[in-house]
C-alpha cells in the first residue's frame, strides 16, 4: 500500500512528519478477528469473535484475565499480546504486593503504553503488534481503555478493533448514551450486537467463536466461553451477520482482504 | 511544499549539506500536526492550555488528560505524538525525583527545563533513535524567583517564554498572545485570555465543524508572595500544579465565545 | 551494545540486569546499621468511635545527650494518614522527606481520582522495613501508622524486623510497656472503640504522656498530637504541636533517696 523510503524502521520519520513502521503496526491489528468492549456505571463487558485457522483446529483465545479486577481483548499478533499481558499481570501482582490494592486500571494501561512507546523509538526493535481493549474496574469505577502500538492509549464509553470493527464502532456511536445507566445484560447484549454487525457475510455468532468477558464493581473478572456463552446468544436471538443480506441499511463492506482463514501465518486471531 | 533531503534525510543524526539535521525537521512536522498547546507567564503563576480534538464521541469526556504534573509545582503540555509526549513527562518525573533526593527541595523549573533541552538534544545524535516528536510546554513556580515558562523543540532548543504555542495553531496562537501585557496580567485573566487564543487557534485551523475539548491547568503564587504550606508540609493551592476548576473554564469558554463571535447563537461551537 | 570494560565478558544487560557497579568500586567496605545513633523514644496512639489519636515528644537523644528538642516525629502522609516514628532519627528522615515524600508525590501526579490511604501506606512502609532486614541493612524504626480508612479507623505497627501487627490501642518503645496497660482500661479490645469518645481518647493519651515523662529517662515534656477523625469518606486531620504536660506531681520523687530533702 504505502512503501517507500522512509518505511524501514521506526527511527525514521517522513517528511511529512509520519513513522511509518509504527502505522503499519497498527494494519496488523485490522487483519485479526474483532473485538469489542463498553462500560456502564457498574461493569466493564468485552466480547470478542474467535477464529480458527481450519475447520478442527481450536479457535484462538481473544480475552485474557489479568487479575480479578481487570482483563484484555487482544487483536493482532497474539504472542505480542502474551508478552504484554504477562507484563500487566506482573504490575498487578506488584501493585498487590506493595501497596495492598488492585492496580488502578490507568496505572497499568500507562504502564503499557510507556513500554510500547519505547519500541517506537529505539532501532533494532519493532512495534508491539497487537491492539488491547482494557477492561476493568478499580476504586473510581469501571474503565475502558484502548491500547494501541503507538503507545497511544485513549479511555473509551465504547470501543472496536480489529477486521470489520468499524461497523461494530458505528453501533456502539449510535448508542452509547444508554450504556451508563444500562444493566448487566443491556450491556453484554449492546456489546453482542456491536459485534454481530463485524461478522462477514453467512457468518453467524455461535457458542465456538464467541468469548465473552465481564467484570462489576462486585463481580470478579470472569471469562465465558463455548456453553457458558449460550444463554446469551439465546437473549441476543438473531446471530446471523446483517452483511449482504440487505441494501444500504447493511453495515458498510468490508473491502480489506477478508479474514484469511487459512492462508495467513502466525497472525492471531 | 518541503525539500527532500535527497538521501540526508533517512538517518537521524545525519547532517545535510546545508548543515541541517533532517530528521529533526521532520519531528517538527509531527508536531505540526498535533492540537495547540499553549503557556501564558502571567505576574502571579503561569497558565497552560490544550485544544484536544476530540477524535471519537465514544471517548471518555473528561479522561485522556494531556497536560501532565510533574513534582507538585510543574505543568507540562505538549503537542504533536502522544506516546513521546509520555516519554518525555515520564523524564521529566524522574529528573525532579532525583534533584530531591539530591538537594532536598522542589526542582527550580530552569533547571528542569535545561534537563529536558539536554535529554531531547541527545535524542538527535544517534542514527539508532530518532528524535522525540513533541514539543514541549514547560510551566511552573520556583520558591524563588516566582512564575516561568519554558518550551523545548525536537532538537532539544529551549527558550523562556512569557507567552509560548505550539501545535496547528501556533500562528494564530502567537498572534494572539503577542498583543497581550502579559508580565502584567493575573492568572484569572490569563485563563480568560487562554480559552479565547485556543478558540481562535482551533477555529483558523480545524474548521469549525469538529469538536474539541478545553484542558487548561495553572500554578498560581499565594497573594503575599509566600506559599501557603498545609499542615503536612505541602504547598497547598497555590504554588501547587492543578486544573482550573470546571466552573472557571466553563465561564471562561462562554466568555471566549462572546468575545470571538459577538454571540454566542452564530456557530455551533465546541462544548467541554 | 555496551562496549565499556565493566561489560566486557558479561550477558546482556537487558536479560540479566544492569552491571552492579558496587563490584567495581575501590571505596571504603559497605557498612550496615548495627545500632542507632541519634534516637527518637515512644510514639502512643490509641482508636476512638470517630478516628484515631497519635502523639509522640519531640526529643532526639543522642545517647543520654537530650540533644535535640524541637523534633518533629509524626508526619502526615496524604490526606488520610499520620505516620509515628521512633528509633533512629536519620532513617526516620530518610522514610519521611524522601520515600514518603516521593510516594505522594508520585501518587498525586497521576490525577486520575486515586489516592494512597492508611492501609496503603502501611503495606508499603511493612515492605520496605522487611526488605531492608532481610539486606541484614534495616531501619531502626518502630513505625505507627495511623489513620482513616473504609469509613474505620485505622492503626497499625511495623518495625525494623519487618514485623507487622495492628490493634486498637499501640505504642512503640518505653510506651510498649507503659502506655499499653493505660489505654488497655479504656480499651480493651476492638469492641471498647466504639464506646470511646474523642475526648476520652485524647485525655488518656496525655495521661500516658505525662506517665512517660515521669519514668521514661529518654523522654521530654513537650509533645506533638495528631487527631484523625473522619466520617463515612471524609477525613479531617488536626495537628496539635507543642503541647505542655499538665499538673505534673513529683511528690513521688521525695521519698526517693538521694531526690528531695533527704536527711538519712
Amino acid at each position: 500500500m504505502f512503501r517507500n523510503n522512509y518505511d524501514n524502521d521506526s527511527v525514521t520519520f517522513s517528511p511529512q512528519g509520519r513513522i511509518f513502521q509504527v502505522e503499519y503496526a497498527l494494519e496488523a491489528i485490522k487483519q485479526g478477528s474483532a473485538a469489542v468492549g463498553l462500560v456502564s456505571n457498574t461493569h466493564a463487558v468485552l466480547i470478542a469473535l474467535k477464529r480458527n485457522a481450519e475447520e478442527l483446529g481450536s479457535y484462538q483465545k481473544k480475552i485474557i484475565g489479568i487479575d480479578t479486577h481487570l482483563g484484555v481483548a487482544l487483536a493482532g499478533l497474539a504472542p505480542d499480546a502474551r508478552v504484554l499481558s504477562n507484563f500487566m499481570r506482573q504490575q498487578s501482582m506488584s501493585s498487590r504486593f506493595l501497596y495492598n490494592r488492585p492496580v488502578p486500571v490507568a496505572r497499568v494501561v500507562n504502564a503499557i503504553a510507556d513500554k510500547a512507546q519505547v519500541n517506537t523509538q529505539h532501532y533494532g526493535r519493532r512495534p508491539y503488534g497487537v491492539g488491547l481493549l482494557v477492561a476493568g474496574v478499580d476504586e473510581t469505577g469501571p474503565h475502558l481503555w484502548e491500547f494501541q502500538p503507538s503507545g497511544m492509549v485513549l479511555e473509551y464509553r465504547g470501543a472496536a478493533i480489529g477486521a470489520r470493527s468499524q461497523s461494530a464502532k458505528t453501533y456502539l456511536e449510535r448508542n452509547y448514551e444508554s450504556f451508563g445507566d444500562a444493566t448487566r445484560e443491556e450491556l453484554v447484549l449492546h456489546g453482542l450486537t456491536a459485534l454481530r454487525d463485524t461478522l462477514a457475510q453467512d457468518k453467524e455468532l455461535t457458542t465456538a467463536n464467541v468469548s465473552l468477558a465481564i467484570v462489576g464493581k462486585d463481580e470478579k473478572f470472569k471469562l465465558y466461553d463455548g456453553d457458558e456463552v449460550a444463554e446469551w446468544l439465546e437473549k441476543l436471538g438473531n446471530t446471523q451477520s446483517s452483511r449482504g443480506s440487505r441494501g444500504a441499511a447493511a453495515a458498510p463492506p468490508a473491502p480489506e482482504a477478508a479474514a484469511p482463514a487459512g492462508d495467513s501465518m502466525d497472525v492471531d486471531a | 511544499m518541503t525539500s527532500i533531503g535527497t538521501g540526508y534525510d533517512l538517518s537521524n543524526s545525519v547532517f545535510s549539506p546545508d548543515g541541517r539535521n533532517f530528521q529533526v525537521e521532520y519531528a517538527t512536522k509531527a508536531v505540526e500536526n498535533g492540537g495547540t498547546a499553549i503557556g501564558l507567564r502571567c505576574k502571579d503563576g503561569v497558565v497552560l492550555a490544550v485544544e484536544k480534538l476530540i477524535q471519537s464521541k465514544l471517548l471518555v469526556p473528561g479522561s485522556n488528560k494531556r497536560i501532565a504534573t510533574v513534582d507538585r509545582h510543574v505543568g507540562i503540555a505538549c503537542a504533536g505524538l502522544i506516546p513521546d509526549a509520555r516519554h518525555f513527562v515520564s523524564r521529566a518525573r524522574n529528573e525532579a525525583s532525583s534533584w530531591r533526593k539530591g538537594y532536598y527541595g522542589p526542582i527550580p523549573i530552569s533547571s528542569l527545563a535545561d534537563r529536558m533541552g539536554q535529554y531531547a538534544q541527545t535524542y538527535t545524535l544517534f542514527s539508532s533513535v530518532r528524535p522525540f516528536g513533541v514539543t514541549s510546554i514547560i510551566g511552573g513556580l520556583d520558591e524563588e524567583g516566582g512564575p516561568s515558562l519554558w518550551m523545548v523543540e525536537p532538537s532539544g532548543v529551549t527558550w523562556g517564554y512569557f507567552g509560548a504555542a505550539t501545535g496547528r495553531g501556533r500562528q494564530a496562537a502567537k498572534a494572539e498572545l503577542e498583543k497581550l501585557d502579559l508580565p502584567n496580567i493575573t492568572v484569572e485573566e490569563g485563563v480568560k485570555h487562554a480559552a479565547r487564543i485556543i478558540l481562535i487557534a482551533h477555529g483558523d485551523n480545524s474548521g469549525k465543524d469538529k469538536d474539541y475539548e478545553l484542558e487548561m491547568t495553572w500554578v498560581r503564587m499565594p497573594p503575599n508572595g509566600e506559599a501557603e504550606i498545609a499542615a503536612d508540609g505541602t504547598v497547598r493551592g497555590y504554588g501547587r500544579h492543578e486544573e482550573v476548576p470546571k466552573d472557571i473554564v466553563e465561564q471562561a469558554e462562554k466568555d471566549a465565545k462572546k468575545a470571538v463571535e459577538g454571540d454566542d447563537d452564530d456557530e455551533k461551537m465546541a462544548e467541554s | 551494545m555496551n562496549h565499556l570494560p565493566e561489560a566486557w565478558g558479561r550477558p546482556r544487560d537487558d536479560i540479566y540486569g544492569a552491571y552492579d557497579h558496587q563490584y567495581v568500586s575501590a571505596s571504603n567496605p559497605n557498612q550496615h546499621t548495627t545500632s542507632p545513633v541519634v534516637t527518637g523514644t515512644s510514639v502512643v496512639a490509641l482508636k476512638y468511635n470517630g478516628g484515631v489519636v497519635i502523639a509522640a515528644d519531640n526529643l532526639a537523644s543522642y545517647g543520654s545527650l537530650a540533644r535535640f528538642t524541637n523534633v518533629e516525629r509524626l508526619k502526615q502522609v496524604g490526606s488520610h494518614t499520620v505516620v509515628g516514628a521512633s528509633g533512629d532519627v536519620s532513617d526516620m528522615q530518610f522514610l519521611f522527606d524522601e520515600q514518603l515524600e516521593q510516594l505522594i508525590i508520585s501518587e498525586e501526579y497521576q490525577n486520575d481520582g486515586h489516592h494512597l490511604r492508611a492501609k496503603h501506606i502501611y503495606s508499603y512502609l511493612s515492605r520496605v522495613m522487611y526488605h531492608r532486614r532481610s539486606k541484614f541493612n534495616p531501619l531502626w524504626n518502630v513505625l505507627l501508622v495511623a489513620g482513616w480508612d473504609d469509613g474505620k479507623p485505622f492503626l497499625a505497627s511495623t518495625d525494623l524486623l519487618g514485623t507487622t501487627f495492628s490493634g486498637p490501642a499501640l505504642a512503640s518503645g518505653f510506651g510498649a510497656h507503659l502506655a499499653i496497660p493505660l489505654l488497655r482500661r479504656v480499651c480493651p479490645d476492638e469492641a471498647a472503640v466504639a464506646n470511646i469518645t474523642r475526648e476520652q481518647a485524647i485525655s488518656v493519651i496525655e495521661e500516658c504522656m505525662k506517665v512517660l515523662f515521669y519514668r521514661d529517662a529518654r523522654s521530654m515534656n513537650k509533645y506533638s498530637m495528631s487527631i484523625i477523625s473522619g466520617e463515612g469518606d471524609k477525613v479531617e486531620i488536626e495537628h496539635r504541636k507543642d503541647i505542655q504536660l499538665k499538673q505534673q506531681s513529683w511528690k513521688f520523687a521525695e521519698s526517693i533517696r538521694g531526690y528531695g530533702a533527704q536527711v538519712v
